[in-house]
């Protein structure tokens, strides 16, 4: 049991905390406060709760798949929070657009926090009824929670201390990965609730780096690895980082050309 | 009279076929264990799950073999979409409650 909340406490808080260090690692790059942190971090653990408590009645929506719809709508969300904030970035001299800026990084924050607490709180809470499962399921969970906060951590770290162009490019490249992973997931919500056709798996790499494994697990979390994509899953990740990209591209060229 | 009469019974003794959507197979999960443990589905064609969670505890139905993963709260049941797939054994798990929680779909 102990091992088992290690594992499923890691995986949920690995995502959200990665996506937390490259913002907060970019922020300060950037020579922003950080205070916006607590209160995405209120709001989040807030919105967590709320999803988790209506779980039931959200999955029974739409024909049974209220569940991926709203899974679908937080990915896009994030992905949409991670290209504003790419188009703002060059901006920063302007009132509106350094608000922008600002709004999509604490928005990210929320969505996935939102997302990947609300799982946390639901496997905590079926093991509040039971006394003997709920210590070791704690003291897993927060080994886990450790663990993950650490990478988080460790990321932070090498991003702020890198030179600072370094670090503002190694954080950009990891939020192009999160962006095309939060698509190419949203994607596969949308196969499982069968909004988009089931097709076969564009290729099979269980063989070489099984999803199971822990370098599987960590390649998930990074950069939203599948052992056996849709099509159309491979064709979201690549063409969402392909759009960040032209994004970031046109957003420098334009702010070049003005004055 | 009886000829459109008898064309409008035709057709609507298609309808329901019409309408009838992709097969629906149930599993229950009691005491974090499967029921059935192995399900049995055709090769190429789509099959809807229905997952009854009969324990008071949630569970999240997990596959990475059919790229399915959703949470069913306590006492509530869930729709999830699989295939249409090509023969063979694709595991799945109750990623809360792994080690009881087991099962596969056998494509065949």
């Amino acid at each position: 049991m102990l091992l088992n909340a290690v594992i499923i406490i890691l995986r949920e808080v690995l995502e959200a905390a990665l996506i937390i260090s490259v913002f907060l690692a970019l922020s300060q790059l950037l020579n922003r406060n950080l205070w916006w942190m607590l209160v995405a971090l209120v709001l989040g653990f807030g919105g967590a709760y709320v999803y988790a408590v209506n779980l039931g009645q959200v999955s029974m929506m739409a024909g049974g798949t209220g569940q991926e719809i709203v899974n679908a709508c937080l990915h896009s969300l994030i992905f949409l929070c991670l290209l504003l904030f790419m188009i703002s970035v060059p901006h920063q001299q302007h009132v509106s657009w350094r608000l922008l800026n600002l709004v999509t990084i604490i928005l990210a924050v929320i969505t996935a926090i939102v997302r990947e607490g609300s799982e946390i709180i639901l496997y905590i809470n079926g093991f509040i009824g039971i006394p003997d499962l709920l210590s070791p399921v704690l003291m897993g969970g927060a080994v886990g929670a450790g663990i993950g906060l650490s990478v988080g951590v460790f990321f932070y770290y090498l991003l702020v201390n890198m030179r600072r162009s370094h670090g503002i490019w190694l954080g950009y490249l990891i939020l192009l990965l999160i962006g095309g992973s939060m698509v190419a997931q949203a994607v596969e919500f949308m196969i499982q609730a069968d909004y988009i056709s089931a097709t076969t798996p564009i290729w099979d790499s269980s063989h070489w780096i099984s999803e199971r494994s822990a370098v599987g697990q960590l390649l998930y979390a990074l950069v939203g690895y599948e052992a056996t994509p849709a099509p159309q899953q491979a064709a979201a990740y690549f063409i969402s980082i392909g759009v960040l990209i032209a994004a970031a591209v046109i957003s420098y060229t334009i702010r070049g050309r003005t004055p | 009279m009886k000829v459109i009469l008898v064309c409008f019974g035709l057709i609507l003794s298609y309808l329901p076929v019409a309408h009838a959507g992709p097969p629906v197979i149930e599993i229950e999960i009691r005491d974090h264990l499967f029921y059935p443990d192995t399900v049995p589905i055709p090769a190429d064609t789509k099959v809807k799950l229905l997952v009854k969670n009969l324990d008071p505890t949630a569970e999240e139905f997990e596959s990475y073999e059919l790229n399915r993963e959703k949470v069913i709260a306590g006492n509530s049941e869930a729709i999830i979409f699989i295939g249409p797939l090509p023969a063979g054994e694709y595991p799945f798990f109750g990623e809360f409650f792994p080690k009881t929680a087991q099962g596969k779909v056998v494509v065949e």
